[in-house]
């Protein structure tokens, strides 16, 4: 009763407030008008003719509609992503014979890079729809997508594998059905995990826009209108203006994607926090504070709610005895998709072999003296990445002004995707005399050590109050302090920004060992180059080849080398054990 | 409630274990044996509780009757049929209270009520109707993390009380609630219950809290550990409403002392010397809380009451008998009946320096089988280092019946706190010291 009472005085109250807000209405209203012509617009681009390579207008002015069609990518290959994580990530955690082949599967796709799915993509949907642009435009969210999609799915799945016990119980005590479960339960446990890879992925996403956009394949050379063909088009006919105008067009997406998207969700995932421990400063987002002002949207919200009373599946009173697990028919249906994916697995894997068997000795000699190259780029990247990040990031997350300064930016400049930057870069390096053999391990540390400055801050963040006082008190000089503490609190972070710089680091080969620069390809010797190269020239067994070398290094360097780490990091220098 | 609550028993069982055993695999080792042989009833209008120490199994218990986790073997049977899946008719109130953090008051009781199928109207009214029975109103649309202990656990209650169960199930229900406010929960608990004709018509507890029980219960469970199993059943016909400080209910906290001393302490001598032939099963308690307990009684005047000294140190009793069992065990301490005696060793301990403490710990431990056969191994080995493995099969073999990362734990802990031997953790390593 009580309830209701205040609901309706609330209604009341919100009215009058709103009642000079009604500009926030006037704007949403706006934007929702001009996303439906966007989307008139995005339609009519993807149902037209298809057009391989689009010319591409480098004036300023032509910008802006070419950042909203990469942005459309992004979010579509986002929710594409988001769909992908929701089913494969309950499927892995929920079937415990699909899980032993799903995760493994999982961390494997994890390593290709993105241009080893490039050709069948391109192949599959180009002849898919011959006629029109929609397999192409398919084929570069899918690119995208690649780019996005693994992080989250093992975010999820690890959310949902880490219920706590009694949050379980309750809900088979009270007998939830698998729907109720997922909305009650999994979901709103995962939603944290959810939203921080949600925001990694969309920056892990744009790092190869400029491939997903504008690709060559044999002798057939693909350009989509968008921010990354924009790029390369400037790039290379070496249009200053052009470039400097790209780059700060990403600029602005991003933050405003940051401001717009991101924050808001943060503010409002905080509600779906597992333990009590209070945040120091609770984070603000102003576009939520407009949108929850909205009379609009609060209209449309509860029209929603109501809506969603229905529930989309019928609820029925159980009988007793009876079990919650999955059901007969979902296990069965897990099952027949299960064998589906084994079979096509298989089917894979022999193409895979055929293929390979084509590639002669000699070039498989070259292909595994380059991967050794590559590791130990990526590995002296990863270490001149910790040489800086280290001392900056345990300075940032330190001092509670600098990181609430720094933090927000340094998100903003990790997303940005660097390959946008090459350019530049490489022009400095030639002016120096450095050629791209030593220059790509600058380009591949560009992008990532990103990684392991964040994780070093939150690191840092982290850092007990009681053992800093200790410190202090007992006048540990800096140095000191540094090696017997600082590092080995910070070290089970900086284990993790190792690991993810890394894989950064070997898909980032492929785009920094081979290089357009004034019209010109440079290259280095390197796995990267190698399947960069293969691709372009439509080589599928020398790509597929180069591409499997990469997985196996990839995958092989983090079972032997960071799970020792990690566990190391674990079994030691654990601040929560 | 019936005058004779044994008449009610015949009239009406409501769910039953009949010869429940149940075993949890262990990574590579023999399964542990977590219950053995538990047969009990619950009746229509009573409250059972079972009373043991932590690690006797009675949580495993209140699972297996409510249907979370299958018997390894035995009978559970639901008024006289056997029990398929869940429990159809219980409530359950859990010691960390498991309410889902991301929903208000409100919604954490609706959504129960959701999932039996009502309708949400009729969700809407019976949540509200249980929000004020737990004296929650105002607070329906705060979350969890904004509530203290106590009003999260009357969360917990309302949740419980608004499916209207036939049987509510408490899982160690006001031990993370505050002393003054677990009093008044306890009250409103047996306030729901006493009306015959209204559902829960029994409650089934855990607790470690022998007055608790006293108070609330009808029929008490001892249990005992390692494995679990029922001890004995002791009647509770004290009226109600129940008086902590009456006579009658005071006498009944004592004859349950009495029992429970009477099987974890049994009062038989332990020659240290001659039962070299079987290894001797390390009670779970540290070496600090040995020495702790030494000094304790030294401050008393040598000897105390074991359950005074958990009450005085606000321990569970449990873990005051494990210690008591473990001093005893190495000789420092006599237990005659429920009085822990400081003996001549124990007060020449507690006199020593900590130089000549280490030197008689280490001779005391080394008189135990386990540490003497670890202790020679380990002067036999040319490096003077024996694996950790060595350590845990020896355990497993000779002691099937222990948990025996526990128990090798606790020979971990004892014999570094007597200089006797170390281990590395990382390495998996015994040393010689």
């Amino acid at each position: 009763m009580l309830r209701r009472a205040t609901q309706v005085f609330g209604d009341a109250t919100g009215f009058l407030f709103r009642a000079r807000a009604s500009w926030i209405d006037l704007a949403l209203v706006a934007v929702l008008g001009g996303s439906i012509f966007g989307l008139v617009n995005l339609a009519g681009e993807w149902t037209g003719a298809l057009r391989p390579a689009v010319e591409i207008d480098l004036s300023l002015a032509a910008l802006p509609g070419y950042a909203l069609l990469s942005l459309s990518r992004g979010l579509a290959a986002y929710v594409l992503s988001l769909l992908f994580t929701l089913l494969y990530g309950y499927w892995a955690a929920k079937d415990p014979v699909a899980e032993k082949v799903l995760i493994p599967v999982l961390d494997i796709l994890q390593s290709i890079p993105v241009l080893g799915f490039m050709p069948g993509l391109v192949l599959a949907l180009v002849g898919a729809f011959p006629r029109s642009n929609v397999g192409l435009e398919l084929a570069s969210v899918l690119m995208i997508f690649t780019g996005q999609v693994w992080n989250m799915t093992f975010s999820y799945y690890h959310s949902l594998r880490t219920v706590p016990r009694d949050l379980q119980e309750v809900a088979t005590l009270g007998r939830f059905s698998w729907w109720q479960r997922l909305r009650w339960v999994d979901l709103p446990f995962a939603t944290i995990g959810l939203v921080w890879n949600s925001m990694m992925s969309m920056a892990g996403g744009w790092f190869f826009l400029m491939v997903s956009e504008a690709f060559v394949l044999g002798d057939r050379s693909f350009q989509l209108p968008g921010l990354g063909s924009y790029m390369s088009v400037a790039v290379a006919r070496g249009d200053r203006t052009a470039m400097l105008g790209a780059i700060a067009a990403m600029v602005v997406m991003i933050v405003a994607l940051d401001q717009v998207l991101w924050r808001p969700v943060v503010v409002w995932a905080q509600k779906f926090r597992a333990d009590d421990s209070g945040q120091a400063a609770p984070m603000q987002s102003w576009f939520l504070d407009l949108l929850r002002r909205s009379r609009i949207l609060s209209w449309a919200g509860s029209r929603a709610r109501a809506v969603g009373r229905r529930s989309p599946f019928p609820v029925r009173a159980r009988r007793p005895g009876e079990g919650s697990g999955l059901g007969r028919r979902a296990r069965i249906a897990s099952m027949a998709v299960f064998a589906g994916l084994l079979v096509a697995m298989a089917l894979g894997s022999v193409g895979l072999v055929r293929l390979l068997a084509r590639v002669p000795a000699p070039q498989w000699r070259g292909i595994g003296a380059a991967s050794l190259l590559t590791l130990g780029r990526v590995l002296v990247a990863v270490a001149l990445g910790t040489l800086w990040t280290l001392p900056a990031g345990i300075a940032i997350g330190l001092s509670p002004r600098l990181s609430r300064s720094l933090q927000p930016v340094v998100q903003v400049v990790a997303s940005f995707p660097a390959p946008m930057l090459f350019p530049a870069v490489v022009a400095v390096l030639q002016a120096a005399g450095v050629g791209l053999g030593l220059g790509s391990i600058v380009l591949m540390l560009l992008g990532t050590q990103w990684y392991i400055l964040f994780n070093v801050i939150a690191g840092a963040m982290a850092i007990p109050a009681d053992l800093r006082e200790a410190a202090e008190v007992y006048r540990v000089r800096a140095w000191q302090r540094f090696s017997i503490l600082y590092l080995p609190a910070v070290f089970p972070y900086l284990v993790t920004g190792w690991v993810t710089a890394a894989g950064g680091a070997w898909n980032a080969s492929i785009v920094s060992e081979y290089v357009s620069f004034q019209g010109r390809e440079l290259a280095a010797e390197g796995l990267g180059a190698r399947i960069s190269v293969a691709a372009s020239a439509g080589d599928f067994p020398a790509l597929a080849g180069s591409i499997a070398v990469m997985a196996v290094m990839v995958v092989l360097f983090n079972r032997l080398v960071w799970r020792r780490f990690h566990r190391l990091a674990e079994m030691r220098f654990s601040l929560t054990r | 409630m019936t005058a004779d609550p044994g008449a009610a028993r015949d009239a009406e069982v409501l769910c039953e274990l009949r010869g429940v055993d149940k075993e949890f695999e262990q990574a590579g080792g023999l399964p542990l044996r977590a219950l053995e042989g538990i047969s009990l009833t619950v009746a229509r209008d009573e409250v059972v509780a079972l009373l043991g120490p932590s690690g006797c199994g009675k949580s495993t218990i209140l699972r297996i009757l409510a249907g979370l986790t299958p018997p390894t073997r035995g009978e559970v049977l639901y008024h006289g049929e056997p029990l398929r899946g869940l429990n159809p008719g219980i409530g359950f109130i859990f010691q960390s209270f498991a309410l889902y953090p991301w929903m208000t008051v409100v919604e954490n009781v609706e959504a129960m009520l959701r999932a039996q199928g009502l309708a949400r109207d009729a969700a809407a009214g019976r949540a509200a109707r249980a929000i004020k029975v737990v004296g929650l109103s105002g607070f329906e649309e705060a979350y969890p993390r904004e509530l203290s202990g106590g009003m999260k656990q009357r969360v917990g209650m309302a949740r419980a009380f608004s499916l209207e169960p036939e049987l509510l199930f408490m899982d160690e229900p006001f031990s993370q609630v505050d002393a003054l406010t677990a009093e008044s929960l306890r009250a409103e608990v047996l306030d729901v219950w006493a009306p015959t004709d209204r559902n829960p018509k029994s409650i089934v507890m855990v607790s470690h809290d022998i007055k608790e029980v006293v108070y609330m219960a009808d029929r008490i469970v001892v249990l005992d550990a390692n494995p679990g199993r029922v001890r004995t059943i002791v009647e509770n016909r004290l009226a109600r409403p129940r008086d902590y400080r009456s006579k009658d209910l005071l006498e009944l906290v004592d004859r349950l002392h009495d029992i429970i001393t009477g099987m974890e302490m049994p009062d038989v001598k332990v020659v240290a010397g001659e039962a070299r032939r079987t290894f001797e099963p390390l009670p779970r308690a540290g070496a600090q809380e040995i020495e702790g307990l030494l000094e304790y009684l030294d401050a008393r005047g040598g000897r105390e009451d074991v359950f005074l000294i958990a009450a005085d140190t606000d321990r569970e009793y449990g873990k005051v008998i494990a210690a008591t069992n473990a001093a005893e065990l190495l000789g420092f301490v006599e237990t005659p009946a429920r009085t822990v005696v400081l003996s001549g060793d124990g007060n020449r301990y507690v006199r020593a320096k900590p130089a000549d403490r280490k030197a008689l710990f280490r001779e005391r431990l080394l008189r135990l089988r386990l540490f003497d056969e670890v202790a020679s191994a380990l002067a036999r080995s040319e490096r003077h280092e024996v694996d950790r493995d060595f350590a845990l099969e020896l355990i497993a073999v000779n002691l099937p019946n222990e948990d025996f990362e526990g128990v090798f734990e606790t020979l971990v802990d004892w014999a570094r706190f007597g200089d006797l031997f170390s281990y590395e953790d990382k390495t998996g390593a015994l040393a010689l010291q």
